[in-house]
């Protein structure tokens, strides 16, 4: 796995009306790193997710993962790349409650080309295994605690092996114990197998872990002159 | 102008050509879903959004059936009865009675429907049973009945035909004897005393009077299985008339009837040598003293009648069936808002907006399908029972059932709601993503 780098300049996103509510002059962020982002709520880290997986088309600006300016792709490209570059793990979990474990991490299989559909549902079970859930693959997922939930959502956003993982407040519904495991396997996500994290997270443990740290305040980033180099 | 596609039709056994009409009313749904659904293995989510919605796709799925049930049902039912109706008429070939109203006549001769009708006399009567071209001709007295069954006078040769060989015991050879319908309570060996009349207009007993019944008709499918038959000439009898034979008759009941002493009778069947002689007589006796009528040309004029019934029916169970199933899109449509965020989460996590699309579509499509399948099924129940009462209640044989005509129809219903389906489904591809996900 090879991560890709990111480069944002002139980033605007605006609400509505008009509203600003990001601004990234410019942000480079090297292949395999793990950023963290923190902030106030409201502050524009969400929105700053949503924007850098194509979810949120911005205004004005670029958003270069690798070679790809997302910001230039229509709404079915920005589609494309996320289902091909991106994994993405959401604050409440987010699963299909009828789906088995299995089912919800592999659940990126049912639309991915023919050819594909294998190597997720198999790397979604190994995963499964890997994050100990491999013998209660086949649950309802809506039996699992929120922990095994969050556990389940991290390898859904893993099973397509993707270079680029974003978290919003992964660790937010779990104790602490289970908090820095997660944190723990996300960086190492990262630096052993070389993919590119942002993790929007108000969770010391997890700033720590980081490689780098990006605050966010009334939609602007704040962060040390050296590290947008 | 030559039509290619209704010639290669033509040609096509029964079954084949209407396999092809219904795969061609289902074309637009295939055509449809194989372009919606490729590329996506789409069961997994469709099976989970049926057991989320389990109720309201078992409540949206049984109104379709219920509508569907109830159009192909009514629609069946009705072909059944003019089926039926047919069936019952395919003994009573040629009908002759005195002028009047050609239905009268045939509601009375063939359905047994009580009615006043002049007779014809004693020499018209010979001469129909003289005609070269009868191979049987039969009085037809009506007007006497038992616990509200119709007793008809005829004779022996009339039993034959009419029976085809009797189901229990021997024709009535004296005037004294009966043959019951297939239907009538009373047993071989039974007896009755016949009343006057017929219906609410049933007078007294026609005392001193009785018959034993010696036979038993099999099943005909038609109002006689509820009736007695009895000779004419003990009908003739108890009414105080001539009883059709001159005297020092031998007792030997059936025609030939002296014209002198034939009575009158409101109606005679005649079965014909051929169908060319059929027309000869009917053509020959349509005069000014008779009427001679095909019962199945009557019918046909009063189904040709209700064929316009039919298509009024066929378009109305159209509309029903779509307007149930508008209201139920209507209902996906909300539904599609409760299911918002999770198909903003597929958007999110990479899933194209067809597969969101394909994903909604297929959920309705099945909620059509099952309630299609449901209703065909309700259809042939409700048709049964529909039939039991209707056979039950007139004595005609009613064994509707669903046929082709109806599968096209479902077929058609079918890909039209596959087609409206495209409604909800193409609005789950314009709701927001970012709005939805935060829900």
């Amino acid at each position: 796995m090879t991560g890709i780098s990111l480069s944002i300049s002139d980033l605007e996103v605006t609400g509505q009306g008009g509203r600003r509510i990001l601004s990234v002059p410019r942000l480079e962020v090297p292949a395999g790193t793990a950023v963290a982002v923190r902030g106030p709520s409201g502050a524009g880290k969400s929105t700053l997710l949503y924007a850098l997986a194509g979810i949120i088309a911005p205004s004005r600006g670029c958003i270069t993962w690798g070679d790809t300016d997302i910001a230039g792709l229509d709404d079915s490209g920005r589609a494309a790349f996320r289902r091909g570059t991106v994994g993405f793990i959401f604050q409440e979990h987010l699963l299909f409650e009828e789906l088995s474990a299995l089912g919800n991490a592999g659940v990126t299989a049912l639309y991915a080309p023919r050819r594909d559909r294998r190597r997720i549902r198999d790397s979604a079970e190994g995963l499964l295994t890997r994050f100990g859930l491999g013998k209660s693959a086949a649950r309802r997922s809506d039996t699992f605690s929120g922990g095994e939930r969050q556990r389940i959502a991290v390898v859904r956003a893993l099973a397509g092996d993707a270079p680029v993982i974003l978290a919003d407040e992964p660790t937010a519904s779990l104790d602490r114990a289970n908090a820095d495991a997660l944190a723990d396997d996300l960086m190492r996500l990262a630096r052993d197998d070389g993919r590119t994290l942002v993790a929007v997270s108000h969770d010391p443990s997890l700033h720590d872990r980081a490689d780098r740290v990006i605050d966010v305040r009334d939609g602007q980033l704040e962060l040390p002159e050296a590290q947008n180099a | 102008m030559p039509d290619p596609i209704a010639d290669l039709l033509a040609r096509l056994p029964l079954w084949m050509e209407n396999t092809v009409i219904l795969l061609g009313a289902l074309l637009p749904v295939l055509v449809i879903g194989a372009l919606v659904l490729r590329g996506f293995a789409i069961w997994p989510l469709l099976s989970a959004l049926l057991r989320r919605q389990v109720w309201v796709s078992v409540v949206f799925t049984m109104l379709i059936a219920v509508s569907i049930g109830l159009g192909v049902g009514l629609i069946a039912q009705e072909r059944g009865l003019r089926q039926g109706t047919a069936r019952a008429a395919d003994k009573f070939e040629l009908v002759i009675a005195a002028p009047g109203s050609e239905i009268t006549a045939m509601l009375a001769a063939v359905y047994l429907q009580p009615s006043a009708i002049p007779l014809i006399d004693g020499p018209t009567y010979a001469q129909v049973a003289a005609h070269p071209n009868a191979d049987l001709v039969a009085p037809l007295a009506f007007g006497d009945s038992y616990e509200n069954a119709p007793v008809v006078g005829s004779t022996p040769a009339f039993v034959d035909y009419l029976s085809e060989g009797l189901a229990e015991g021997r024709v009535f050879a004296t005037e004294t004897e009966a043959i019951a319908g297939a239907r009538t309570p009373l047993a071989v060996g039974d007896s009755f005393t016949p009343q006057h009349g017929q219906g609410n207009e049933a007078e007294g007993a026609h005392g001193g009077f009785e018959y034993q019944v010696v036979g038993r008709m099999p099943l005909t499918g038609s109002p006689w299985d509820r009736a007695y038959i009895v000779p004419a000439e003990s009908v003739w009898m108890v009414h105080g008339l001539a009883n059709g034979h001159a005297p020092g008759w031998d007792g030997t009941v059936g025609g030939p009837f002296d014209p002198d002493y034939f009575p009158g009778t409101p109606a005679a069947l005649v079965k014909a040598d051929s169908l060319g002689g059929a027309y000869v007589m009917q053509a020959q006796f349509n005069t000014d003293r008779t009427m001679a009528l095909f019962p199945g040309t009557v019918l046909s004029r009063l189904h040709a009648l209700m064929g316009d019934i039919r298509q009024v029916m066929s378009i109305l169970a159209i509309v029903t069936q779509v307007l149930v199933t508008v209201g139920v899109l209507a209902g996906l449509m909300m539904l599609t808002r409760l299911l918002a965020r999770r198909l903003a989460l597929l958007r999110a996590l990479g899933a194209p907006r067809r597969f969101n699309f394909a994903l909604t579509w297929s959920y309705a499509v099945t909620l059509i399908v099952l309630g299609a399948g449901l209703g065909l099924a309700l259809g042939v129940l409700l048709t049964r029972a529909i039939s039991g009462v209707i056979t039950d209640r007139t004595d005609i044989l009613v064994t509707a059932s669903l046929g082709w005509s109806e599968l096209h129809l479902v077929g058609a219903f079918v890909s039209l709601t596959a087609l409206l389906a495209l409604i909800p489904a193409w609005l789950t591809m314009t709701r927001p993503v970012v709005r939805d996900l935060r829900g």
